[in-house]
């Protein structure tokens, strides 16, 4: 049996209830509980209730019946534990993460193994310096908006195109490129304990800091923009 | 997963193997089909179907593609390239394992 569309609409609110807030991730969860669902209704003549409660134990979130009276047993179960959507959340993440560093790896081994990209990075290096040469505190500035430029970068996507907002892709292509802005903030700290005052820090050591990642981060937007493309191949965004 | 232990380590070749077959399907008809295929006695649960599926996808062995279906969207999974070599690789491999078992076990069937 078919479930109606406002079954539907209740399966993917039941998932929105139980903190499944990535549209990706909720897309895969809802279509294997509404089939499985359907399933249990037709093949062992359940009833809609019965079968989400056996669906969603099935994905690993506990239910203790003990003290719940039967007239609530359906609400209580659906929404006491969410552990097993968690979980699947979490593992797909990992594997998004792993696979996104992979794909910044080979996207890096790919530019080094260009002359062209040689000679970009000399020039950004060479323009550093010279800049350096004359205004320090305005190379320092210039280094600190090309350390955030991943992230200007995934803020324009996000602002243009809602579909990349609360996607688990893109949260965790954005976390992967904000990953350069971390190291920075450790090489900050290292420097904390010597100087007391930000403004006494050498400007140099960041400005190194930021050719050094410069590669990285050329590296992150390009994976960012993959990852963007990937997924408006895929789920072909006016589906949304 | 019944006899979980024993089945979880071919979890991703019995994955790649109906993939290989089926052209393209989605999470759900995977475990009706192995639960069909084995007359119900290995049944994949979720928890262990779509950590597999996943690590598949981000391995490049997998490629997804989404249609619209009743009401609601479906990803479909199907092989890459990659996938489709892979499954040879993976089904030699499990061929000479279960080879070898058959050797330990049943000496005289080997």
């Amino acid at each position: 049996m078919k479930l109606t569309k406002e079954e539907i609409q209740f399966i993917d609110n039941y998932l929105i209830k139980n903190e499944v807030k990535y549209w990706d991730v909720r897309l895969e969860l809802l279509d294997h509980i509404v089939s499985a669902v359907e399933d249990k209704i037709t093949n062992d003549g359940i009833s809609f209730n019965e079968a989400l409660l056996e669906v969603h134990k099935g994905f690993g979130n506990q239910f203790i019946e003990f003290g719940v009276p039967k007239s609530k047993i359906f609400e209580s179960g659906l929404y006491q534990s969410n552990i097993g959507f968690k979980k699947f959340t979490r593992n797909k993440q990992k594997e998004l993460g792993r696979k996104y560093r992979t794909m910044t790896w080979n996207h890096l081994k790919a530019k080094f193994s260009t002359f062209k990209f040689w000679l970009e990075y000399l020039a950004v290096i060479l323009a550093f310096v010279s800049i350096y040469q004359f205004k320090p505190k305005a190379c320092f500035l210039i280094g600190l908006i090309v350390l955030i430029l991943p992230t200007i970068y995934s803020a324009y996507y996000s602002i243009k195109d809602k579909s990349t907002r609360k996607s688990l892709s893109f949260a965790m292509a954005t976390s992967s490129a904000m990953a350069v802005w971390s190291l920075y903030n450790l090489s900050f700290y290292i420097l904390k304990d010597r100087y007391e005052n930000v403004a006494n820090m050498p400007h140099g050591f960041f400005v190194i800091v930021a050719c050094l990642f410069y590669p990285v981060i050329r590296a992150n937007i390009e994976v960012y923009q993959n990852v963007y493309k990937e997924n408006k191949k895929t789920f072909n965004f006016k589906f949304l | 997963m019944s006899n979980s232990k024993l089945y979880k380590g071919s979890l991703t070749t019995i994955i790649l193997k109906l993939l290989n077959e089926n052209d393209k399907m989605y999470g759900y008809e995977i475990t009706q089909k192995v639960k069909e295929l084995t007359k119900g006695e290995l049944k994949i649960t979720e928890g262990a179907l779509y950590p597999a599926l996943h690590k598949l996808e981000a391995e490049g062995l997998l490629d997804v593609e989404v249609a619209k279906v009743d009401n609601r969207l479906r990803k479909y999974y199907k092989l890459t390239e990659t996938g489709t070599k892979e499954t040879v690789n993976k089904l030699e491999e499990l061929a000479e394992y279960i080879k070898t078992m058959q050797a330990l076990v049943n000496p005289k069937l080997a």
